[in-house]
């Protein structure tokens, strides 16, 4: 029964060994359509490469944002959204103000709330979601919310109803652009961090090694460190804990003297009080240890490339990273513009968060007038599909590739929020277009089927197959030759239906 | 770790197309008989006529050194002088062994003899990461090629081919434990599992199937399933459930879950595996003592009162075809640590609960805490997790060779199941 399966998967791997060989000169665009159709999805979404820069580094393509990166090309899009800071973004801070408590520190969140509140949860988890959909600083946005998923700290989870906001703003939106080095040591001096893994309360004799462990293989190294370099890790991260005013501390009297050795560095540690900065070297070498470099640039293929990092990229990568001190930004430059993220159209699947966040941007759904009675039920969908921003249970975070969202459940749980979306049920607070169709569509089509086709552009940014719009228009009882006329009574009643269907087929799911 | 579930795996991808096809059809038919007749369920499914497997996996570490405390052996007083659960309050056991008193709901089962332990069981992998372990947990064929789930080989072998044979309840993604070939669905619930806009005015289903039907496997498989799914699950529904006999499942995921999968399996749509977690076991600090309101006393009796509400909805005649198992990627560190938890550890104990089950004892061949006797601090494994689950498979659900299932894995011979 198994041998189907493992050929199959073998089959898979050799294509996109393909790719890995071809990433080096011109036979990338002869891999390009390979690799596709291995997967089977070539020529579901557009091969314009603005168009696939915007699916992959946007939480959605918007008309807008298309115009701007047509204007500026690639790099000098890329650049733009690199430099966040010099982008406005006066709708989003508008509606964070409703959000005060996302942008808290641990001070302020407890001079708010009672004790073990989840207010400030609920409030960080809207805010990451709205900053997805709204905020014109796209690409700062995406990698803000894959380093808090790589330095993952689940929101909610118990110790942190203070710091969690706190560990936010000044640790992964801080350094999301920065360097990897200061955002690994800033969250090791983080109560949030510290408390999620334990570390807070961890002592000489007894050391607790939640922290250690996966501060090895999941925020560096990976699968290579062995039982006793967590052990030792456990030992010289000992004192690293919180005050009681619920901010960091090292305390040297928990911490553990005596020389150690964690893969590669060694430390003689014999003092207590220099235990911190014993740490602190620890999290330096890792940070930049070779290791830690392939699995960054791993994980950012899996985020933007494909869910096979292809291997030439990775090595690109990882040496960039390392010869710029664990910059971000150049990484980041260096994948978009690299011949296997040309090469890698249609190779990724829109996680339940990205089919969201997708679907509002296609159907310019805007912020809600006041309150957040909208933002809250697009996050409490999140919730059912499991991908609800930051509140992924254990410390690995959220997975990233197709296969570990692919489910019936999840299939429907997309299809009926781009009803409610597009119908305007649910939520109902959303700022709409005047007249939807109008916006989508702003001259009617002679036919049914020219109106699916014009939807699909405007939605997805490449039209269906002939199949798939009689499929779209079965739901009105129309074909695609059946002619549209303005005064069609039946229109309005339909509209939504064939919207829904649209954002349900199959090329919408593709990033 | 804190909450419940890794999920993640990547090559859910595998059902080919002639195969997505053959149950588009069968779906659409049964979608139709079901229509027709209401609530009243006569599916025709391919025959398995043994128990339903019902897979509970404890995520994040269970700590089966308090569950099923070791209370006849020195040295576990001796590592835990705070956690250990002292002798004066076990509610049930040997005298080698004890129960934790927040499994007080579970005791009923267990004087039954319808609720065993195996102790000092887990996976030859000595891994201590939570998501190596699951992994390797999951997959049961260490030291093969083989990248699918156990539970999708154990759906294989039992022929059950209808859309709702292999269902994991809680959760919306994908179990990793159902990964492969063999159709299982994911739900958050039954309730949840809709189309919304669906009418005779609106075919959105049939739009759907059309949509779909020429679409690649990696994202046709969800959508075709989906479909078959709802043929079997709209009628179940339309119908509120009532649990009988009284029982009372915990408004709590695991509760939820557990109701769910007895509602599937009361209204015979053909559930040959069902897969449920519960989370929240990674006690690195604050495990604490054996009293309400601390993190191993509540996540036990949560655990035990869902249990128990199961046991009762279906009765001794439902349960007479029902066997469920607690897995765990791994067991607990024998010695406590400072912040009152205990970290990643080896060994464990599982849970095994039905009418087939010979219960009311404990399992193992023990190896003892002894400082020599552990496995680099841990307990160490002297029975095969998967030699357990053999056991179960042989005697309740109908397998006679195992090396599809677990290869190179051979059946206990506790004697820890009747033959059916």
């Amino acid at each position: 029964m198994s041998s189907p399966t493992r050929r199959t998967l073998l089959r898979g791997a050799t294509a996109l060994a393909a790719t890995a060989v071809a990433g080096v000169g011109v036979e990338a665009v002869v891999a390009a359509p390979a690799v596709a159709a291995a997967a089977g999805t070539a020529g579901l979404v557009s091969s314009d490469p603005i168009a696939h820069l915007l699916r992959r580094a946007t939480f959605g393509p918007t008309p807008d944002m298309l115009a701007e990166a047509r204007r500026l090309g690639v790099t000098g899009w890329l650049d733009r959204q690199l430099n966040p800071a010099a982008i406005d973004d006066p709708a989003l801070d508008a509606l964070l103000t409703r959000l005060p408590l996302a942008g808290a520190g641990i001070a302020g969140v407890r001079a708010k709330l009672p004790v073990h509140s989840y207010e400030a949860f609920g409030q960080l988890g809207r805010a990451a979601l709205a900053r997805a959909i709204w905020s014109n600083r796209q690409l700062f946005e995406m990698t803000a919310m894959f380093w808090a998923n790589h330095l993952h700290v689940a929101a909610p989870s118990s110790g942190v109803w203070d710091s969690r906001s706190d560990y936010d703003s000044s640790v992964t939106r801080k350094y999301a652009l920065g360097r990897f080095s200061d955002m690994l040591k800033a969250s090791a001096r983080h109560p949030a961090m510290l408390t999620y893994l334990d570390n807070r309360s961890s002592s000489k004799p007894h050391p607790n090694e939640n922290y250690a462990r996966e501060l090895l293989e999941l925020h560096t190294v990976g699968m290579i460190y062995t039982e006793a370099d967590v052990r030792a890790a456990a030992r010289l991260l000992t004192g690293l804990t919180v005050g009681t005013a619920g901010t960091y501390t090292y305390n040297a009297a928990r911490h553990a003297t005596g020389a150690v050795t964690v893969l590669g560095f060694s430390h003689p540690n014999t003092t207590a009080d220099g235990g911190e900065a014993a740490a602190l070297a620890l999290l330096d070498y890792l940070a930049t240890h070779p290791a830690t470099a392939e699995r960054i640039a791993t994980k950012l293929c899996l985020r933007f490339v494909a869910d096979e990092a292809p291997a030439t990229l990775v090595a690109k990568l990882a040496k960039i990273y390392l010869d710029n001190g664990t910059a971000i930004a150049p990484v980041l430059k260096a994948l978009f513009t690299s011949s296997e993220f040309a090469a890698s159209i249609a190779q990724k699947v829109r996680t339940p968060l990205e089919d969201l966040t997708a679907a509002v941007r296609a159907l310019g759904l805007g912020i809600e007038k006041s309150g957040t009675k909208a933002l809250d039920a697009l996050y409490h969908h999140l919730v059912k599909a499991g991908n609800a921003p930051l509140r992924w249970g254990p410390p690995n975070g959220f997975p990233d590739v197709a296969a570990a969202w692919a489910s019936p459940s999840a299939f429907l749980l997309r299809c009926n929020i781009h009803l409610n979306l597009a119908a305007g049920w649910y939520p109902q607070q959303l700022t709409r277009p005047a007249d939807l169709l109008k916006a989508l569509v702003p001259v009617l089509p002679a036919t049914y089927g020219g109106l699916v086709d014009a939807l699909a552009r405007r939605l997805i940014g490449s039209p269906l197959p002939s199949a798939g719009v009689a499929a779209v228009l079965s739901v009105a009882g129309k074909a695609p030759t059946s002619p549209l006329m303005s005064t069609d009574k039946q229109l309005a009643g339909s509209l939504p239906y064939l919207i829904a269907l649209v954002l349900d087929s199959p090329s919408f799911q593709l990033r | 770790m804190r909450n419940t579930i890794d999920r993640g795996c990547a090559e859910n991808t595998t059902l080919t197309r002639r195969r997505l096809l053959r149950r588009t059809a069968a779906a659409g038919a049964a979608g139709a008989v079901a229509g027709l007749i209401g609530t009243e369920f006569a599916f025709a499914d391919a025959a398995y006529a043994g128990d339903t497997l019902v897979v509970l996996s404890l995520r994040g570490g269970f700590d089966g050194l308090s569950a099923i405390a070791p209370i006849g052996d020195p040295d576990y007083y001796r590592a835990r002088p705070t956690l250990a659960l002292p002798k004066s309050q076990v509610i049930a056991g040997d005298g080698t062994f004890g129960l934790h008193p927040a499994l007080a709901p579970l005791l009923p089962m267990w004087s039954l003899g319808t609720l065993a332990a195996v102790h000092a069981v887990g996976q030859q992998n000595p891994t201590r990461s939570h998501f190596a372990a699951m992994e390797t947990l999951e997959n049961a064929a260490p030291g093969t090629s083989i990248r699918s789930g156990w539970l999708d080989r154990m759906l294989g072998g039992t022929g059950a081919t209808g859309p709702l044979a292999g269902v994991s309840l809680g959760n919306a993604m994908p179990a990793r434990l159902f990964t492969g070939p063999s159709p299982a669905v994911s739900m958050t619930g039954i309730d949840d599992f809709a189309l919304a806009g669906e009418s005779p005015k609106r075919p959105m289903a049939a739009a759907l199937r059309a949509l779909y039907a020429d679409a690649p496997g990696v994202l046709a498989g969800a959508a075709t399933a989906a479909d078959a799914a709802l043929g079997r699950a709209n009628p179940l529904r339309s119908t509120t459930y009532t649990p009988a006999n009284g029982a009372a499942y915990p408004a709590t995921p695991l509760g939820g879950a557990l109701r769910d999968v007895a509602r599937l399996i009361t209204s015979g749509t053909g559930l040959a595996a069902a897969a449920v977690d519960q989370g929240d076991w990674d006690m690195h600090d604050s495990l604490g003592t054996a009293v309400q309101g601390q993190r191993m006393y509540d996540n036990l009796n949560e655990l035990a009162t869902a249990l128990a509400a199961f046991a009762t909805d279906l009765g001794p005649a439902g349960m007479a075809k029902v066997t469920l198992v607690t897995i765990s990627e791994f067991g607990r560190r024998v010695v406590e640590n400072a912040s009152r938890g205990a970290d990643h550890g080896h060994g464990n104990a599982m849970l095994l609960m039905g009418g087939g089950i010979r219960g009311g004892k404990v399992y193992t061949k023990w190896p003892t805490l002894a400082p020599a006797a552990l496995a680099d601090g841990d307990l160490t494994v002297t029975t095969d997790y998967r030699s357990v689950l053999g056991e179960v498979l042989q005697k309740r659900c109908g397998f006679g060779d195992l090396s599809t299932v677990f290869p190179g894995a051979a059946a206990s011979s506790f004697g820890l199941a009747a033959a059916r």
